[in-house]
């Protein structure tokens, strides 16, 4: 289907509704030269002498009844056509996002959201323009001359149309010769506002080491020469704009002069009525915006496909992790989908910090079961020789790395920034396209666990805390559907709930650009509320406590680590009070894991571990001094 | 009528408020800038009435030509009125064709003068100003709001008046030819001028919500872009997949209300314009079997009647125009009548300066009570090295803002020379002071305008001289393009070091008498800091210079160590007496010192 590949049959479906209101737009378009029509005879009666009040009362009501026709069918079309570019447009942009949704984080790493939303809105609109507005006018441009020119013709002769047309197709060439240039000289202009942007956006930026320099006038001086660029450059595109328009007029007008002087002639000639003459001149005035919007169609067309193959770009790209056709779905242990009382299962968390989760734990929610997967049970973690490199490069950023961690145990992994750790993470949840037969969970090599089990039965807290800019409740829910009670538990386990309480409107407040700005430490304890209220089977903690206090993060350590008992855990920090009570530590170095074993095994091997704890005794001695 | 109800339902942007339609304080002021080119203004206008005048003339010449000429077979008057026409038609696009350019002229140029105001106003306004505002919405000050108002003097101030001169010598003209079928014409008008009037409050709130739903799609699609990663974890494609289709069906339903809305009042209008002919035709044709009309009126009056209804509408359009700049000259205004940086010291320093530093019981605080220096005071003899050590968040970098002013300090004095620095003028100030900052900031351009910066004094021979120095010109001189590489992406393509000894180069083509240096925290290859070191040896030699310290080097070289904790002097002294104390320095020291091998804490 070629550069309609993605779009065509969102077009064809709506192929009725676009016959439709082609057919309406028709019929605008003939009910248009009936003016002139009856103008004309109006004229002719008048002249022979045969208009009586009666055929003069005919003639005015045709002519209100055509008008009326023409704002009707004016009106269907123009809804019937830009409604069905517009619901392509519904449709194609979230063809557009859902595809977006399948591709891996690798590639949103590669590719800037600016441009992605650029692609989703202004190519979209593009797009848009050419389906609806762009068939409106084509239509418009190819039907109206012609029927136009077929009526000069038959009112005014050969002669007197040809002549009066001539100066209408100079007219076309020049409106054609314009927009080139015009498009250029606008290209520039746009350069040059760009420029002038760019110059300021610098200047406030380093506005401190221009003011450390004194610089201030000299700056003053280059922002002059910007603007004055720009200015020359909107001049040259306002000399064309300026040309353009009264030049499309002077010609039509010649037009018009040509007709009036000719077709003048032509009737004192008695060659034809003054009726038609008339009516002529009403003709000629049809043509004129069909001929100067032409060039404007062309160029709706020509962006309209740039656009169209750059979202193509983006739709070609085949997600790069997928579900693999041996993945099943891992056994569930029977009797555990029969678990009764929803709430109770999602409760496990926040239940298992008061020491009655282990019953609950790995419950099935029986409400979520219905659109989400079974959670997995078995959850024994092993590593086996992974070594892994990011696409497109040639450095592994993880070398043989294996460990074993089994159900109930705790792995906390310390190391630099760059040594790994991160990778190490999202390649559980296989964010990452994960090497077979590297990673492997309850003994299945994780690249055959299909993604919406594998993903949602591990509670992940990212490094990075992501909100949306929605409630508090939907941010820790995350359009899940538990209930109030388990998002309160969740949030308590977080030490959160104190916070919203205190919100003007608790739960219900909005975060994000449009509300509340949360801090740092209470972004990182929402998250920490949405990855355990999935009451998820594995939880990973991926350096979510940093910007937390001391007295909180030790406090929400303490429920954190029941919950952990129950779950194959790993926690990333740089916290030695964070990973002293894991039952492994590893310490990776260069993608490599240079240190492992216990907390007390590792501060004896007096290595990069012991030291970092030294240093932080040390740093807490200096916080705490007055 | 600006209705303020609409300001309680807050747009996505501040730019979506609505301001009054027409402010007599800020049209005055706005006017102002347009007072200068009031001769380009004039002649606008008399090209204005020429091109109307024109343009008004031809139906009624179109007229007589039909009664006159065709309908007698007066051939040779029609040959002569066939010329006047193409005269008329040639000067109509000659007055045309000036007028918008001579009108575009003159709002480039005040929009010109405007944008330079305001950006050297803001070249003057304190560091604190830059703190409180986003770079992006100054930016939109200077760049799109000036651009609203060129449209107000482009196409409001003189075309308004066009608008006006169509109007009302459409309806002379048409009174002249025939009073009865005038008012036949004007018959329907109050129709159309409430209908536009309608259309235009109701389109306002449409485009209000297409904006407001478009701005919606583009918030959740780049905070779903953004949070893919989140996304992807939980397994919520499917309902964030949901919010967007909401977003998107919101957006459709929006547009399609745009659609039905100018969808109706378009045809509506055109069927007015359509009837009013309908009539025309009836009352003139009825004339006309009378023999009391001719018929050239009639046609003159057909395309007359065509020409009253577009200034209306455009009439309209020109509120919206009229209301968003004076939105945005508002805003303009804002911030030109926010007060300059103060600069009202008078001494004025000479070549001499000698560079002895005082803080006598200097308090300072970024806003109200939260003081980031307690009470601080030392004193660097001219010449010396000071080093300042203490913990993240001591007060280390406000110390080097202040002693350049770029921050006022609300108790105690700063000393130069034994000169309070709020006496001295700043630009001198500022000029006997050379700033490194820690994070070193790389204009776009060349490397060498990157060193010399605006100063065209300082010569390509000195900038290498400079970077010589500094240890700079090794690794500039094995770039391809050498000092003039340009700097891609704000130097991101240079390393951390590199970026130092840039800015090194930079102090020292300035060849300041104090030297103030935020060192870089983060890991510098070894043989890079070598070559930082040996620089910076050789730049704090016979200058006074206060480091922010974070190299045990650069300690041990200095002559005085200040020790800063949570904004107060706690210890000072050189580095082997702070030692033997075993206070916080030790405990500093052997924390962040002892064995440097970068382990954030």
């Amino acid at each position: 289907m070629g550069m309609l590949r993605y779009i065509g049959d969102l077009l064809l479906k709506h192929k009725y509704r676009y016959v439709l209101g082609v057919i309406f737009l028709i019929c605008v378009d003939i009910l248009q030269l009936i003016i002139p029509w009856i103008l004309g005879e109006a004229t002719n009666s008048l002249e022979s002498g045969a208009l009586s009040r009666d055929t003069l009362a005919g003639f005015a009501i045709s002519l209100a009844l055509a008008a009326a026709g023409i704002a009707v069918f004016r009106f269907l079309f123009r809804y019937t056509l830009y409604g069905v570019s517009r619901s392509v447009e519904l449709s194609f942009r979230n063809r557009l996002y859902a595809h977006l949704q399948e591709l891996s984080v690798n590639w949103f790493n590669t590719h800037k959201t600016g441009d992605l939303m650029a692609h989703a809105t202004n190519d979209m609109d593009n797009v848009t323009m050419a389906t609806g507005q762009g068939v409106i006018f084509a239509v418009d441009c190819l039907l109206v001359p012609i029927a136009a020119l077929a009526m000069m013709w038959r009112t005014g002769g050969f002669a007197l149309t040809a002549a009066s047309f001539a100066p209408l197709l100079l007219l076309s060439v020049v409106v054609f010769l314009f927009m080139r240039i015009m498009q250029s000289a606008a290209h520039k202009q746009q350069e040059a506002f760009s420029n002038l942007t760019e110059t300021a956006r610098e200047n406030f930026s380093g506005i401190r080491v221009i003011k450390s320099f004194v610089q201030e006038e000299k700056e003053t001086e280059r922002f002059r020469r910007a603007n004055e660029a720009s200015r020359r450059a909107n001049l040259r595109f306002i000399r064309l704009m300026s040309m353009m328009f009264p030049s499309v007029m002077l010609v039509a007008s010649l037009s018009f002069v040509i007709a009036l002087w000719y077709g003048g002639l032509l009737v004192i000639n008695g060659t034809i009525a003054l009726g038609s003459f008339v009516a002529f001149n009403s003709y000629l005035g049809m043509l004129i915006w069909p001929i100067t919007a032409l060039g404007w169609v062309v160029n709706i067309f020509e962006r309209g496909s740039v656009s169209l193959k750059r979202i193509n770009t983006i739709m070609d790209e085949k997600p790069e992790i997928t579900d693999r056709n041996t993945a099943l779905p891992a056994p569930v242990a029977a009797g555990k989908g029969t678990v009764t009382g929803g709430a109770a299962g999602k409760g496990a968390v926040t239940d298992g910090a008061a020491g009655k989760g282990a019953a609950a734990s790995g419950a099935v929610d029986t409400a979520a079961a219905a659109q989400d997967p079974v959670p997995l049970t078995d959850t024994d973690l092993e590593f086996r020789n992974l070594t892994f490199t990011y696409p497109g490069s040639s450095t592994p950023v993880l070398e043989d790395i294996s460990f074993t961690l089994k159900k109930g145990r705790t792995l906390a992994i310390v190391g630099r920034t760059g040594s790994g750790k991160s990778t190490l993470i999202n390649l559980i949840p296989r964010l990452l396209s994960v090497p077979d037969g590297s990673i492997f969970i309850g003994g299945r090599d994780i690249n055959d666990i299909p993604l919406a089990q594998l993903r949602g039965s591990i509670g992940c807290v990212p490094q990075e805390t992501f909100l949306f800019s929605d409630t508090i409740r939907n941010n820790i829910d995350f359009y899940r559907g538990f209930d109030m009670d388990n998002i309160e538990k969740a949030s308590k386990t977080a030490r959160l709930y104190d916070n919203i309480m205190e919100f003007p409107r608790q739960f219900d407040t909005v975060v994000g650009e449009r509300g509340v700005t949360l801090s740092g430490g209470q972004k990182q304890r929402t998250a920490i509320a949405r990855a355990v209220l999935g009451s998820p089977s594995m939880l990973i903690l991926d350096d979510c406590l940093s910007a937390v206090d001391a007295k909180t993060e030790e406090s929400i350590l303490s429920d954190l680590k029941v919950i952990m008992k129950q779950r194959t855990s790993i926690i990333v920090s740089h916290r030695i009070s964070a990973v002293k009570d894991a039952d492994e530590i590893i310490v990776l170095d260069a993608g490599r894991i240079i240190e492992r074993g216990s907390h007390a095994s590792l501060i004896s091997l007096g290595g990069y571990y012991s030291d970092l704890y030294n240093r932080q005794l040390l740093a807490d001695e200096i916080e705490e001094a007055e | 009528m600006a209705d303020d109800k609409h300001l309680e339902d807050t747009g996505f942007e501040e730019e979506e408020l609505e301001a009054k339609a027409y402010d007599s304080r800020l049209m005055k002021r706005l006017l102002k800038f347009a007072a200068k080119y009031w001769y380009l203004f004039l002649s606008a206008l008399v090209l204005l009435f020429a091109s109307t005048a024109a343009d008004l003339a031809r139906p009624y010449l179109m007229g007589i030509t039909i009664d006159e000429f065709i309908k007698k077979g007066d051939i040779s008057s029609l040959n002569k009125i066939g010329v006047y026409f193409l005269l008329l038609v040639l000067g109509a696009f000659i007055f045309n064709l000036l007028q918008i350019y001579v009108l575009s002229y003159a709002g480039q140029s005040i929009i010109f003068n405007i944008r330079q105001l305001l950006f050297s106003h803001m070249q003057k306004m304190p560091l604190s100003f830059f703190d409180k505002n986003p770079i992006g919405r100054l930016v939109t000050r200077v760049t799109n709001d000036t651009e609203t108002l060129n449209d107000m003097y482009t196409n409001v101030l003189v075309t308004l008046l066009k608008d006006f001169i169509i109007l009302a010598g459409t309806v002379v003209i048409m009174f002249r030819l025939d009073v009865k079928l005038t008012l036949i014409s004007l018959a329907v008008m109050p129709v159309v001028i409430v209908l536009t009037v309608f259309f235009r409050i109701r389109i306002r709130k449409v485009y209000r919500n297409v904006r407001t739903s478009l701005a919606k799609i583009n918030s959740v699609i780049s905070e779903n872009i953004s949070g893919m990663r989140i996304i992807q974890l939980f397994g919520r494609e499917k309902e964030n997949f949901a919010r967007f289709n909401k977003a998107g069906e919101d957006y459709h339903k929006a547009v399609m209300s745009q659609v039905v809305t100018f969808g109706l009042f378009r045809p509506v209008i055109e069927m007015l314009a359509s009837l009013t002919m309908a009539l025309l035709l009836w009352f003139s044709g009825l004339d006309m079997l009378k023999g009391t009309l001719q018929f050239g009126i009639v046609y003159a009056f057909v395309n007359y009647i065509g020409m009253l209804f577009q200034p209306i509408n455009d009439l309209a359009e020109k509120y919206n125009i009229l209301q968003s700049s004076m939105a945005a000259s508002e805003r303009i205004f804002l911030i030109l009548d926010t007060p300059i940086e103060d600069d009202s010291g008078t001494v004025r320093l000479t070549d001499a300066v000698r560079g002895e530093i005082e803080f006598k019981n200097v308090w300072f605080a970024y806003s109200g009570e939260d003081w980031v220096l307690r009470d601080v005071s030392f004193r660097v003899p001219a010449g010396e090295t000071v080093a300042i050590v203490g913990a993240t968040g001591a007060g280390k970098t406000s110390i080097i803002s202040l002693l350049s002013r770029l921050y006022e300090i609300q108790k105690g004095d700063i000393l130069i020379d034994g000169i309070n620095i709020r006496d001295i003028s700043k630009d001198d100030l500022r000029r006997i002071t050379g700033v490194v900052l820690q994070d070193v900031f790389l204009f776009s351009g060349k490397l060498k305008d990157n060193i010399r910066l605006n100063e065209t004094g300082i010569s390509d021979e000195k900038i290498i001289e400079a970077a010589s120095y500094v240890n700079a010109d090794s690794f500039i001189s094995k770039l391809p393009q050498g000092y003039d590489t340009e700097v891609m992406e704000r130097g991101a393509t240079f390393s951390s070091g590199q970026r130092q000894l840039l800015a090194f180069a930079r102090a020292l083509a300035f060849d300041p008498a104090i030297l103030v240096l935020d060192e870089a925290t983060s890991n510098i290859d070894t043989e890079t800091e070598l070559l930082i070191q040996d620089a910076l040896g050789k730049l704090t030699k016979n200058r006074t210079t206060v480091v922010i310290a974070h190299r045990l080097s650069t300690i041990q070289h200095a002559d005085n160590i200040i020790v800063l904790h949570k904004g107060k002097v706690r210890e000072s002294g050189n580095h082997q007496e702070l030692l033997a104390k075993r206070g916080m320095y030790y405990s500093l020291y052997l924390l962040q010192y002892q064995k440097d091998d970068g382990v954030p804490v």
